[in-house]
């Protein structure tokens, strides 16, 4: 390069930095004018219809409900060293409440809770506690059986099909929940399970969908990021479709929808943004269920018969009442082994533990 | 039942197989032509998000093609002018170029995740796809398959059979004597590229508008990469490309097909995958 | 007396030459930025304040500075793993996949021999991390010095085997019964996480990484074995007639050059995540070798390189939290910056 050029450059280089010097220190520090800043990560896109775009909501929904909260949202940070960059980040900008919105994101938010007690940190669906990072999440399976009432009451082939990200033991105990429940009204209903390995890579969630269509499947549920993607799949080839995570789903299937599993987090939010304000914020590991305002059977679609609609409402209230259980004994695993024995029942404290799908459920646990 | 499991098969094979194609042809073109682009996941991606959000803004799925295979090929541009006229290192450029479009395609499909697409629709061959079983494997996709083995074979014409190919694999094999020859290595090297990122616009644009029918950030998830390999296996021709592509496919379709019929798949894949 | 004078003129030459190419590079820089803040402006958002935000998250702060420096760590080393077989024109694109090798090695030596005590464990886990990126990539050395198989080719196809083995075992053998079957391996002891310096993140890598690119930058200009590497890369025939073992070289080269991106994979694993987990890296080795190539194989360059790209990379989730922009926009402007470096380059050449 010629000596001229390379001054040009150095002179409009030199412009742009003291430009970039003189707005970094003429630029007022951050004034904390809301009264709440709540951060959020999110692991993969909020407009996925699916894991992310529930959250999202549900951070909407408190914004709604208390209008001088402000959100700051990340999305699509990888789990690991960035997530705890970010978490720190928000601090810095005034976040006081932060929901790291992935289960692997615990590690991070627990060293970063450790370095920041004032701020609070509510995690989804985490195991470990610190004072000042609580964690929250939905018991599913109950939902799923209900699910698999409305399915196995629906499906014409007795063939359900899920797409499911990997093995982990929630997951499982869900697949699990639901076949049990399509069982207890359709004793011919087998499930079948594919796992991706993958939370996100919609060509091959599409081909693993296809591959379920092509062996009868009627009824498609799937357990990864997006739904999208297999619920399209599955209404193009006429089959069912059982949704999970995001309330509105039902658009991308309207002729085949079954119901779905749907987070609703926008009253917890705003629960937890109103302790963090009034200073009752205090950490629990908290656990909801059916009877809670978060988890939430989406509406039926045309497919399902009215007394399936019946049936599950009916259900929900038995789970509700404490008078059913999912996981009731006697279960055998998928390889012929006794799981829970008659007379006894799985607790659902305990799904982390459980590694074995249920007899009838075709797929391989590990 | 093993008759549906061989449909199975061979429908997942094509369909997971036709987008690495396509990626795959792109790479070879351009490896013809004496340019390794490890950027091709780059051109797949831009092709699948123009693609994709084309076929949203104007609910037609061809335009959605066409403006994602013209996508890749113009996205492609900017790789050659910097290893053909600037004699940049190709293999640094091609992985600059890999993250310019996961990050461009972020930025484009930002607003588009979530949106829902008609898609390309599968056509049906009249009689033929109503033959049983073979019909259903062999007649009833969309027009991108029906397309990729015919595009190998005229890639492979082109190459191979016409003056113009000849030229390019003479630049390809040595730039200065092909320029004694009178040829314009140059001008050449820019075709073969224009014509290799159109290539791998279509592999993307199927994936998102066939395939997956959506939009998600880094949707090609490595298959780019799996097509520079896949020209190294096939040894750079076109025909050999195909069988390739199909058996890569079908490693992939196999293994979930495998876990739908109940068969441990999980060391069958490894295996699969290591003699790869 | 004569050799050592030579030696230092030749630095003070390289020291004005480093002068010019800083320029040089400023001004390449600043032409990347102008580029992407036309962009920025196509989108609809404002390129002034993104970047005062870019860079007032990542300089302006000593947290945020000291994460510029936490992710300059894997960069720097995966970097050397391909400037030291470049040195004899040998290129190395398996920094990706001995990272992953690296980090395997590391997880075995830390999760198996769990009564360590710290002292013995840190050498312990890196010698481990560096024989297995090492034995990674001198595969390909081997290949290449029988005149087998292309080292470009082969180290390429081997990330994805590599990539493919540690989700083996984080999948099967290693999974950690406690993680509700997550793909993750146990947690490494304490003892066997590298210890980090001033309450932040940057850890005992950046010790193994500086020491790297000193020694690096010793043996080139100092040693015998720099000499023979040059005679080499410029003339691998006549070096042979003067009785260099290419072959030797080829291989050895390759295994330290491996041994690097390995430690690179070590440290990861150990400091940052604790535990091996498939999403280990999010491209190092690919970036790493975008970086030394930027440095034209030069320590204080891969410094330099690895440093500007932390910045861009790190200031990725400012643009997201101020900005509504998607985080991986920032790909754009590291790749534009790479452009205008690779599209220089040429002109030099014409230059001399």
């Amino acid at each position: 390069m010629s000596k001229q050029n390379s001054k040009a450059m150095l002179k409009t280089l030199s412009v742009l930095v003291s430009l970039a010097l003189v707005l970094a220190v003429g630029l007022p520090e951050a004034a904390a004018q809301a009264k709440l800043k709540v951060g959020i990560i999110h692991i993969g896109s909020i407009t996925d219809a699916g894991y992310n775009q529930a959250h999202s909501e549900g951070m909407h929904l408190m914004k709604k409900n208390l209008p001088n909260v402000e959100v700051i949202q990340v999305e699509n940070v990888p789990e690991g060293a960035d997530a705890e960059r970010v978490m720190e980040n928000m601090i810095k900008q005034g976040a006081q409440l932060i929901i790291p919105a992935s289960f692997g994101y615990l590690d991070p938010a627990l060293r970063v809770a450790k370095k920041y007690p004032d701020v609070k940190f509510v995690h989804p669906g985490g195991y470990k506690l610190a004072p000042n990072l609580g964690t929250y999440w939905a018991s599913t399976p109950d939902a799923f059986y209900l699910m698999g009432i409305a399915a196995g009451k629906t499906t014409k082939t007795n063939k359900a099909g899920y797409v499911v990200a990997l093995p982990i033991s929630f997951f499982l105990a869900n697949i699990n929940a639901f076949h049990l429940g399509a069982r207890s009204v359709n004793p011919k209903m087998e499930t079948r399970v594919v796992f991706m390995g993958t939370f996100l890579d919609a060509p091959k969630e599409a081909t693993a969908a296809n591959a379920l269509l092509d062996m009868g499947v009627d009824a498609m549920g799937v357990i990864v990021d997006s739904p999208i993607t297999v619920v399209q799949a599955a209404e193009k080839r006429g089959a069912y479709s059982v949704g999970y995570h995001y309330i509105g789903v039902q658009k991308f299937a309207p002729k085949g929808w079954v119901s779905g599993i749907a987070f609703t987090w926008g009253e917890l939010y705003t629960r937890f943004a109103k302790q963090v304000m009034d200073g009752t914020w205090k950490s629990e590991a908290l656990l909801g269920n059916l009877a809670s305002d978060y988890l939430t059977i989406a509406p039926f679609g045309p497919a399902v018969p009215a007394d399936a609609i019946k049936l599950v409402n009916d259900s929900k209230q038995e789970f509700i009442a404490g008078k059913k259980n999912t996981f009731q004994g006697p279960i055998k695993d998928n390889k012929g082994a006794e799981r829970v024995k008659a007379g006894e029942f799985w607790p659902l404290t305990a799904i982390g533990k459980m590694d074995w799908l249920v007899e009838g459920v075709i797929g391989q646990p590990k | 039942m093993i008759g549906s499991f061989l449909i199975s098969i061979v429908s997942g094979a094509i369909h997971s197989g036709t987008p690495l194609l396509y990626a795959t042809l792109a790479e070879a073109v351009g490896e013809r032509a004496g340019i390794v682009n490890l950027g091709l996941e780059g051109v797949m991606l831009m092709g699948a998000v123009v693609g994709f959000t084309t076929t949203v803004q104007t609910g037609n799925p061809a335009l959605g093609v066409l403006a994602g295979a013209l996508a890749g090929g113009l996205f492609n541009m900017v790789f050659g002018f910097l290893v053909i006229t600037r004699r940049a290192n190709q293999l640094a450029s091609g992985l600059a170029l890999m993250f310019c479009g996961v990050g461009l395609s972020a930025l484009v499909g930002a607003s588009f995740i979530g949106s829902r697409i008609q898609g390309l629709n599968e056509i049906q061959i009249p009689f033929l796809s109503t033959i049983p079983f073979i019909g259903r494997a062999f007649f009833n996709y969309d027009i991108l398959v029906y397309l990729v083995v015919p595009t190998a074979v005229l890639v492979w014409w082109v190459l191979f059979r016409t003056r113009w190919g000849l030229s390019l694999r003479a630049v390809g094999e040595n730039p200065t004597a092909a320029f004694a020859a009178g040829k314009n290595p140059h001008r050449l090297q820019y075709q073969a590229l224009f014509i290799a990122g159109i290539l791998g616009g279509i592999a993307g644009a199927h994936l998102s508008l066939a395939i997956a029918k959506t939009w998600a950030e880094w949707m090609t998830a490595g298959r780019g990469f799996i097509a520079v390999a896949l020209v190294i296996f096939s040894k750079w021709h076109p025909l050999r490309a195909i069988a390739g592509a199909l058996l890569f496919g079908g490693a992939i379709s196999l293994q979930l097909q495998m876990q739908a019929r109940e068969c441990r798949s999980r060391p069958f894949c490894s295996t699969c995958f290591l003699t790869f | 007396m004569g050799r050592v004078d030579k030696a230092t003129a030749g630095i003070d030459l390289f020291r004005n030459k480093r002068v010019a190419s800083l320029i040089r590079f400023s001004g390449l820089f600043g032409l990347a930025l102008s580029v992407f803040a036309v962009v920025l402006l196509v989108f609809g958002k404002n390129p002034i304040r993104a970047y005062v935000d870019i860079f007032s998250a990542t300089l302006g702060s000593s947290y945020g500075f000291s994460e510029v420096l936490v992710k300059m760590i894997p960069l720097a080393l995966t970097a050397l793993a391909v400037a030291i077989p470049s040195r004899i024109w040998l290129i190395n694109v398996g920094g990706e996949g001995q990272l992953f090798i690296g980090a395997l090695f590391a997880t075995w030596g830390a999760i198996n021999f769990t009564n360590l005590p710290a002292w013995l464990f840190l050498p312990w886990i890196s010698i481990l991390g560096f024989l297995g990126g090492g034995l990674w990539a001198s595969i390909s050395g081997f290949l290449r010095a029988k005149g087998w198989a292309s080292e470009t080719i082969s180290t390429l196809l081997m990330n994805y085997v590599a990539i493919l083995l540690v989700n083996f075992f984080v999948f099967g053998p290693w999974k950690d019964p406690e993680s509700a079957n997550y793909p993750q391996s146990i947690p490494f002891p304490d003892a066997a996480i590298l210890p980090s310096f001033f309450g932040s993140r940057v850890h005992l890598g950046a010790v193994l990484a500086i020491v790297g690119l000193i020694l690096f930058h010793f043996v080139l200009s100092r040693t015998r074995w720099g000499l023979e590497m040059r005679a080499i890369g410029i003339n691998q025939e006549a070096a042979r007639r003067n009785g260099i073992s290419t072959y030797r070289y080829i291989i050895i080269l390759m295994f330290i050059g491996g041994g690097m991106a390995g430690l690179a994979g070590m440290g990861e694993v150990s400091a940052i995540h604790g535990q091996l987990r498939p999403s280990l890296s999010p491209g190092l080795g690919y970036t790493g070798f975008l970086i030394s190539w930027m440095a034209m194989g030069n320590p204080l360059g891969i410094v330099a390189a690895a440093f500007l790209i932390s910045v861009i990379t790190a200031g990725g989730d400012i643009l997201q939290m101020t900005h509504r922009i998607p985080g991986a926009a920032v790909h754009i402007l590291m790749a534009l910056v790479l452009f205008v470096v690779l599209a220089r380059r040429v002109g030099k050449v014409r230059g001399k």
